[in-house]
């Protein structure tokens, strides 16, 4: 292994490059975003903006509550794949009349009409701002029918993550694509990654299609309890399941990571939930509505003869928080491993 | 002459009361038999989709002038979307009457399955979108489908059809901003009721002009009178003109009179063009009754055809 794989590079550079790459391979797509020609938000388009074949599909575009999210609709309606860089997920809630429309748009013309567009959003707590940055909006975005909802968990994943997002190639004729939303945890953003593994299609450690990258994923096996969680949450539930395993006795733990939130497929979930019958779920935002109770309700109605006690969710505190305070969004690690003993132990 | 209640301000006439052409230049090359008997089809079709009692439905009668200019102005490549009083603008691009009828029905074996808004026509080989459910959604949805086309090259172009109701949203005018900040080759055709008494005081805007609001912004805008049909389909021919030669987006208002309120026969667009024809002599009252007999057969055999099949099926 050379020393530059081995050097780390911050989240958002690797994502520059990313953002090139992308629009390298395709010129249908297209970005857009406040300042996207002078480098964009965090600089995501940085790379792109330098590059004078790259530049002319860097679309800046003015801030609006809802109507830039449904001119990248219109955008998609006319054969573009655009790519949106929002400021916030709050954004996402500004404008959810649009991009209920949209999700909508591919159902109501019965498949005639596509929609290729993929909204990307940090999200949750990290730049220790407070307020709506220390939510998390999922749930709210999960009841959008035909919207995908994606996220990601760990920092090395993340470029693969916008890579697999931006990948609208099964689009075919009676196969519409949905609008896609990306949710990026701020704390992976402010995060950095493996440098030199960031990029092209076709580089063999990353998945540069949708399909190659699972709904969930396996990230620890153990046969004493099964712990869901994604996004925020997935940093604390991963240290949760390592310290459960260096514990004395050891306590081995099945991690599964969900990328896609929705449309959610409950299948392989019941199976990792059967295989235990000892449950914990941890998610950033609050327990109350959130998507933790859907899975906690899917696996009691049909796990409930093979569970061993009673589901736990570990989630974030009920917001709003100050920007000092936004920490208590997102589950710890220690409650995550109380949770596990309680449930192994029950 | 001062203006009457009847008579809108601070626009434009071409064809007047009495049915005088002061610039017959403007309109040479228009066949104007032809352009009076899709007026006369687009009013008999309001008539009998009106006669269906459809939920939601909402008469047209009165605004025939700007769906008639729509549907013969568009180019095969150009995009509109529509709201739900927007019927003719599909029977004048030459939607079959059968599949018109079955979307007006919500017939799940129409194009869309059923799954249009109340009273919205949609196609997509005549690329006509369907409405939205958010109020002004299909502005914003319109200005990017234009960007995306400026985006592939000129000579494309998208209108949007709204009522005067969508000027009051934000998407309105977030529309608007982003028409101009990225240059898109739509049109914004708002069909305004607010004269003289057809929006509540609510609206806040009697006697407002939206057009003057749009060019407040910086959009090159027409008001036109809804009952001066040459006189819409000249500004929406130069709007249009103007999208597909990369000149950017255009908003005309088109004063609309509904034919409910009984206005005076002078705000009837057909009535209108009526009388230039018969100045000309150009128009009889057998001409008349076979327009309208052509339109009436049309749809009842179509209907006719569509409940022998629905019987057919149950």
């Amino acid at each position: 292994m050379s020393v530059e794989v081995q050097s780390s590079q911050p989240t958002t550079e690797r994502l520059a490059t990313v953002i090139a790459d992308l629009l390298a391979t395709d010129d249908r797509r297209c970005l857009l975003g406040e300042d996207v020609v002078g480098g964009g938000m965090l600089g995501l388009s940085k790379v792109a903006a330098n590059d004078p074949k790259l530049r002319g599909r860097l679309l800046g575009s003015p801030l609006t509550n809802a109507a830039h999210v449904a001119h990248a609709g219109g955008l998609a309606l006319a054969g573009l794949w655009p790519i949106v860089v929002l400021p916030s997920s709050g954004a996402l809630l500004e404008a959810l009349p649009s991009l209920r429309e949209l999700a909508r748009q591919p159902w109501r013309t019965a498949g005639h009409r596509s929609l290729p567009v993929l909204f990307v959003a940090p999200d949750g707590p990290g730049f220790g701002l407070g307020g709506d940055a220390a939510e998390s909006v999922e749930s709210t975005l999960a009841h959008v029918p035909g919207l995908e909802l994606w996220t990601v968990g760990q920092v090395e994943d993340v470029p693969a993550a916008l890579h697999a997002a931006a990948d609208f190639s099964q689009e075919a004729p009676g196969r519409p694509c949905s609008p896609r939303v990306l949710l990026l945890p701020r704390r992976l953003l402010l995060g950095s990654g493996p440098r030199g593994s960031t990029a092209r299609p076709g580089h063999p450690d990353l998945p540069a299609t949708l399909a190659a990258r699972p709904e969930l994923q396996r990230l620890r096996e153990g046969a004493d309890a099964t712990l869901f969680a994604w996004g925020d949450a997935l940093r604390a539930a991963l240290a949760a399941a390592d310290a459960c395993a260096a514990a004395d006795p050891a306590i081995a733990v099945t991690v599964i990571e969900l990328a896609r939130l929705a449309p959610l497929d409950p299948a392989p979930l019941i199976a990792a939930a059967r295989a235990t019958g000892k449950l914990v779920i941890a998610h950033c935002g609050p327990r109350t509505y959130g998507l933790g109770a859907e899975l906690a309700g899917q696996f009691a109605d049909q796990a409930i003869l093979q569970l061993d006690a009673p589901i736990r969710r570990v989630c974030g505190e009920s917001g709003p928080f100050a920007g000092h305070e936004e920490h208590r969004a997102s589950p710890s690690a220690a409650a995550i491993v109380d949770a596990i003993v309680d449930v192994v132990r029950f | 002459m001062q203006a009457t209640a009847w008579e809108p301000e601070g626009v434009e006439c071409l064809l007047d009361a009495s049915g005088g052409l002061s610039d017959p230049a403007a309109v040479s090359g228009l066949d104007l038999r032809d352009y009076y008997k899709k007026l006369v089809a687009a009013r008999i079709l309001d008539l009998k989709l009106g006669r269906l009692q459809l939920p939601m439905w909402a008469s047209s009668a009165g605004e025939e002038a700007v769906s008639v200019a729509v549907g013969s102005l568009v180019g095969t490549h150009d995009w509109i979307y529509v709201g739900n009083r927007d019927a003719a603008v599909a029977l004048t691009r030459g939607l079959a009457m059968p599949e018109l009828i079955r979307q007006a029905l919500g017939h799940p074996d129409a194009e869309m399955r059923g799954r249009n808004l109340p009273g919205s026509i949609a196609s997509t080989e005549l690329r006509i979108a369907g409405a939205c459910e958010p109020l002004g959604m299909s502005l914003a949805l319109a200005v990017g489908q234009a960007h995306g086309q400026k985006l592939f090259g000129r000579g494309r172009a998208t209108i949007v059809l709204f009522g005067e109701g969508a000027t009051t949203s934000g998407m309105f005018h977030e529309a608007m901003v982003l028409a101009l900040a990225h240059d898109a080759p739509v049109v914004f055709v708002c069909k305004s009721q607010l004269w003289p008494e057809g929006a509540p005081a609510e609206a806040g805007l009697l006697g407002d002009s939206v057009a003057e609001r749009a060019r407040g912004l910086g959009l090159w805008t027409r008001r036109c009178d809804g009952a001066d049909v040459l006189g819409v389909h000249r500004a929406l021919g130069s709007a249009l003109h103007r999208a597909h030669e990369g000149s950017g987006p255009a908003l005309v208002e088109v004063i609309v009179t509904p034919m409910h309120q009984d206005p005076p026969a002078e705000r009837d667009p057909i009535e209108r063009l009526r009388r230039l024809l018969d100045a000309r002599s150009e128009w009889t009252q057998p001409f008349q009754d076979v327009v309208e007999a052509e339109l009436h057969n049309q749809f009842d055999k179509a209907l006719a055809r569509l409940s022998a099949e629905t019987r057919g099926v149950a």
